[in-house]
């Protein structure tokens, strides 16, 4: 469909949606292939769209933009970032007006979506050889089963260990060794909750899908088209948050609480445990001190391997400059360049050998690089648990259904299958 | 040259039936600024709504027409009934608050000394904050560590926190209670101005007959504002029926533990947004809450004609 038609027929949408009350449009259809071979010159003009990535690092950016205008006179890149609230939604209007970026930062999940709906290059058809260039898992998290391709070039990787606020803990009665695993986690909750009920509590948050899987719960089948957390161990994992819910080791906000919530919590020492990223240390040591003072860093809780979250590049299907996005994705995604930015920024190539770096591997003594070394470590063996097809309104749906199970409104079993049931049905969007 | 600077006569059937013909498009050439506006931004979305709520649109396909599927739909959607209950609530709650609540503050601060003029604009201090900032110092207030909860513990007056903002019901009348504190201003104001239009000459004729200041305000006031009580009576139902920001900061835009504080606006929002967006079924739901809103409005008026023919 011509893009000026989807243009007017997106018009509506936004109109709609941010003038009238009751206005809600819809999109448009999209019947072109977007899985054509990649050909012509690098040339031309074309966006790229970042992720709240302005303030702090722009002076990477322009310097990446830069060097690749230099080495392919002919070329602009136009580097858009967008703030991190309201990202989806930016995605969401660009998608439906038909002015998707032609290089655009995607996670996994909006990746999903967006390929579903054809408007992302194929590269298992178009660039299939540059899975070399990328870790194995990295590539996969891009490989969507049921669609039958791969639509973004991995970029960069997070992870993180946890934090523990060892001043907490002590006032609560948990001592001795830092838990690492869920029992471990669930014990000393339990504990806590007896010592200190609503004044402090071990855990800040319900479990989010990448918890399911690193307790050790299949969140898919093997073919990626059913999910299947509702399972006996996954039952087990929410009535561990139940019963740690009714000795009073967790309060009926944090039932409700979102991850910013989460830290907030932390900060305010009214919580025992973060599960934090490689940048966590340096926002406690910013903005509480005195909590950065008495926390513990250790291995990520996981009974398995330790998650792990992705950030992609995938290129616009419809872009005018197909060669060109290619070009730039994988410039911005190669070793050299991932590099450089996981040493401006606290984040983890994905580009293969880049974790080899003396940069992960040689200690200097100090707590960033001791967190950041850790980090590398768990990012090696680490796991992208939450499965792409698991789209955002299902995180919201698994949480409230969670939220109702833990307050004895719901059997734990029936809000799983419900939680199953829902994101089943957003499968097929 | 003077000629031509002459006025023509205007006189003369001809002439002037001319003219009247010639600038037929006259008063449509001044309207049509407005209805550009309003063909644009609200008849539009609103026919395309009404379109789109037979689709089964997403955001990223165009959908097909599926008849009532996404009303009946609506029917068994447990999210939509525990929406429409949460609004038509705030409605029977919030709205006689607002109709009497600031006449009764306007009739308090209706004067001309300095100390009055004080309590008006604190009053209306409120209306002029965002939303937004309403609802983080009501989080700030209300959070089970909030300030309120530590007051109440350290009066030994609670054992345990009280879940304003985790309670399904609490959660609600929290966010009724910012509704009503933020919008108790703006209605006193549109009270006063009214309350300026009633004759001196009644409450002077009251105040010889021996009444105290509680019968003129019920006997004068009240009576003489009766048709502004009404206006703010329809005002108030949309917007408590529309409510969004309140509930949305209150509940950090999860709608509440479980979901169960989603009202009917934050409903579409949370259906019609994002890249898994279900347009058409959002729509569905801006059509039902756009014929609710109607029904309620309706009967709002037969009600205030009800009243005024008797």
């Amino acid at each position: 469909m011509p893009s000026r038609k989807r243009t007017t027929l997106a018009l509506p949408a936004v109109l709609a949606l941010s003038i009238s009350a009751c206005g809600v449009a819809g999109g448009s259809s999209d019947d072109t292939d977007a899985r054509s071979t990649v050909s012509g010159e690098v040339t031309g003009e074309i966006s790229f769209q970042t992720w709240n990535l302005k303030g702090g690092y722009e002076e990477y950016f322009t310097g990446l933009v830069d060097a690749f205008e230099a080495a392919h006179p002919g070329t602009t890149v136009k580097w858009i970032d967008q703030p991190a609230e309201g990202y989806q939604d930016k995605l969401s209007a660009d998608a439906a007006a038909g002015s998707l970026p032609d290089v655009v930062d995607v996670g996994p999940e909006a990746a999903f979506t967006l390929a579903g709906a054809g408007m992302l290059l194929d590269l298992s058809k178009t660039d299939a050889a540059a899975q070399s260039d990328y870790l194995p898992k990295a590539w996969d998290a891009n490989h969507f089963p049921s669609l039958g391709g791969t639509y973004a070039y991995p970029w960069y990787l997070n992870t993180g260990p946890s934090f523990f606020n060892t001043a907490v803990l002590e006032k609560c009665g948990v001592t001795g060794d830092l838990p690492t695993t869920y029992d471990a986690l669930f014990t000393a909750g339990l504990r806590m909750a007896t010592e200190c009920k609503a004044d402090a509590s071990m855990v800040g948050r319900l479990p989010a899908i990448e918890n399911f899987g690193s307790y050790g719960v299949p969140l898919m089948d093997s073919g990626g088209t059913t999910f299947t957390f509702n399972d006996a161990k996954g039952v087990e994992l929410v009535n561990h948050y139940k019963e740690l819910f009714t000795a009073g080791g967790l309060t009926e906000a944090t039932l409700n609480e979102l991850q910013t919530g989460e830290v907030d919590a932390f900060k305010a020492g009214q919580v025992g445990w973060l599960p934090g990223s490689s940048y966590t240390l340096k926002d406690l040591k910013e903005t509480a001190p005195k909590v950065a003072k008495t926390v513990e860093i250790s291995p990520q809780i996981t009974n398995d391997k330790p998650n792990m979250y992705i950030e992609s590049l995938a290129v616009n299907a419809k872009s005018e400059n197909t060669a060109t996005a290619v070009a730039f994705a994988k410039f911005a995604t190669d070793k050299e360049n991932q590099l450089a930015f996981s040493q401006k920024a606290a984040i983890f190539p994905s580009a293969t050998g880049a974790l080899d770096d003396e940069y992960f591997t040689q200690d200097d003594g100090t707590d960033e690089t001791a967190l950041r070394l850790e980090s590398a470590k768990a990012v090696s063996e680490a796991i992208v648990y939450w499965p792409a097809a698991f789209s955002s309104k299902s995180v919201d749906h698994l949480r409230e259904q969670i939220a109702l199970a833990v307050l004895g409104k719901k059997d734990v079993q029936e809000a799983l299958d419900e939680a199953v049931e829902y994101a089943n049905g957003n499968l097929n969007q | 040259m003077s000629l031509a600077l002459t006025p023509r006569p205007l006189t003369g059937r001809g002439a002037g039936a001319g003219r009247t013909h010639d600038r037929w498009w006259a008063p449509w050439l001044f309207l049509a600024p407005a209805l550009a506006i309003v063909i644009t931004f609200i008849l539009f979305p609103f026919v395309n709504t009404l379109a789109l709520s037979v689709t089964d649109a997403t955001l990223l396909r165009q959908g097909h027409f599926i008849g009532l599927d996404n009303f009946t739909r609506l029917a068994a959607d447990e999210r939509f009934r525990i929406a429409m209950t949460n609004s038509l609530l705030y409605v029977v709650c919030v709205v006689p608050v607002m109709v009497v609540a600031p006449l009764v503050l306007a009739a308090l601060v209706n004067g001309s000394t300095r100390i009055l003029g004080f309590f008006r604009t604190a009053y209306y201090l409120p209306v002029i904050m965002s939303s937004v900032v309403v609802g983080l110092i009501w989080t700030n207030l209300l959070d089970q560590r909030g300030l309120v909860n530590e007051l109440l513990r350290w009066l030994n007056l609670v054992d345990e926190p009280i879940g304003f903002l985790s309670d399904r019901w609490l959660t609600l009348f929290s966010a009724m209670l910012v509704t009503i504190w933020s919008g108790l201003g703006y209605y006193m104001v549109i009270y006063l101005a009214a309350m300026a239009n009633i004759d001196q000459d009644l409450y002077d004729a009251a105040s010889m007959d021996g009444a105290g200041p509680i019968r003129r305000f019920l006997h004068v006031t009240a009576p003489g504002v009766r048709s502004t009580s009404a206006l703010i009576g329809l005002f108030s139902s949309v917007a408590a029926f529309r409510v969004f920001g309140e509930v949305y900061v209150l509940t950090g835009g999860t709608g509440g533990l479980g979901g169960q504080n989603v009202t009917v606006t934050m409903l579409i929002q949370q259906e019609g947004t994002g890249l898994q967006a279900e347009t058409g079924y959002a729509g569905a739901i801006s059509v039902v809450m756009f014929v609710v809103l109607g029904l309620l409005l309706a009967g709002q008026l037969w009600y205030q004609n009800r009243g005024a023919r008797s």
